[in-house]
């Protein structure tokens, strides 16, 4: 793939998570909201692949950095990096890399092996490495043991796990509606 | 779209956006190399003085503000509740200084400031063939094709509506998602003719 086909993609991904951004959160305990932005980490994962979908998730991070109020709730600024929610937020671009990477060694042969893959490699990726450093974020933000960690962030589990069902959903429609589609930069085999 | 920046002037307005920025990384840093709670409280407290001091440029940041103030809150309750409310005020006034020091930067340094600044630490990084200047390019498509988005999915929005009466919701994201794509390749091409590779 090009490098100004790169430029385009990373940015409408980081563009997609902004979108997501502007939809009603909702706030649980300890700070930290559900909100539909996992399920653009999670997109990105599939339809990018491994580098390209990190790329999309930094490059949000930065615009979010400098001020821009891109995150659910009109949130922004240097500020959100000190929150309990901030582990979540460091394990995007890593959920995205996750994602992509077992995007692209998953099967995908036809769409609906490539939904499948993709709900796997989301659930994995945009879901379990998200939610490790979103644990260990509020292990060490705010100050939580291990285990009240884990249990505060099971909360988030069946919301995601959906997401996962939607991002596969996408998955399948890109895989019949583009064909020529590459799956974390491998055409569809 | 616009930032959290705030045309109301104050003097920290008035500081250089590198010097701010080295100033509350390394004041940010210093409070977790210390666990006494009256440290840490003297720091929340000039922490406040200062964001105070702000006057009205700190109005467009109630909202976060008080989002902060509401997890502080839970966490204190959290932990007192667990009988560790040592360690809940701890986090509580970390949270609290380090917060409020984000805070008082975004409000006070406009993004293009911040931008120059991150570009010339990513600097060194182009001696490895990483082109950081591209970066502004990047978040200016990125905040174009947020406004395309919305306008593509009013326009899918509507269409579904005239079909079925009903908003289009979740059940948009698949056509949206291929149109946002199907644009992608259209901007890579033309970004392809104009740059060359």
């Amino acid at each position: 793939m090009n490098s100004s086909r790169s430029l385009a993609l990373v940015s409408l991904f980081a563009a997609l998570l902004a979108v997501f951004g502007l939809i009603p959160k909702i706030d649980l305990p300890l700070g930290v909201p559900i909100t539909l932005q996992t399920l653009g980490v999670m997109l990105a994962g599939c339809l990018l692949g491994p580098q390209r979908a990190l790329q999309a998730m930094l490059l949000f991070l930065v615009a979010v950095a400098l001020g821009l109020p891109l995150l659910s709730g009109g949130r922004g600024g240097l500020g959100v990096f000190m929150a309990p929610a901030a582990g979540y937020l460091i394990g995007w671009p890593f959920g995205a890399l996750v994602t992509g990477w077992l995007m692209t060694a998953l099967p995908r042969a036809t769409p609906k092996s490539a939904a499948i893959s993709a709900f796997f490699a989301s659930a994995l990726g945009g879901l379990l490495v998200v939610h490790s450093m979103g644990v260990v974020g509020l292990v060490k933000i705010a100050n939580l043991s291990w285990t009240q960690a884990f249990f505060g962030t099971l909360a988030f589990v069946p919301g995601d796990l959906l997401k996962c069902a939607v991002c596969a959903m996408v998955v399948h429609t890109v895989a019949r509606g583009l064909p020529d589609w590459n799956f974390g930069g491998r055409a569809l085999k | 779209m616009g930032s959290l920046y705030s045309e109301h002037r104050s003097w920290l307005h008035g500081v250089p956006a590198a010097v701010k920025l080295l100033l509350f990384a390394l004041l940010g840093t210093a409070q977790y190399a210390t666990h006494s709670i009256t440290v840490l409280a003297v720091g929340a407290v000039a922490c406040i003085l200062l964001f105070i001091s702000l006057g009205r440029a700190v109005l467009p940041a109630r909202k976060l503000v008080a989002s902060v103030l509401l997890a502080s809150l839970l966490i204190l309750a959290f932990h007192t509740y667990m009988q560790q409310a040592a360690l809940g005020w701890i986090s509580v006034l970390r949270l609290h200084s380090a917060s409020l020091l984000g805070i008082a930067l975004t409000l006070t340094t406009r993004t293009g400031d911040l931008l120059d600044v991150l570009e010339r630490l990513l600097s060194p990084l182009q001696r490895i063939g990483i082109k950081t200047e591209r970066l502004a390019l990047q978040l200016a498509m990125m905040l174009r094709f947020t406004e395309h988005f919305f306008v593509v999915w009013k326009r899918l929005d509507e269409a579904h509506r005239l079909r079925t009466g009903k908003a289009g919701g979740l059940s948009l994201l698949a056509p949206l998602t291929i149109q946002m794509l199907t644009s992608a390749r259209r901007v890579a091409d033309t970004l392809e003719m104009r740059m060359g590779e």
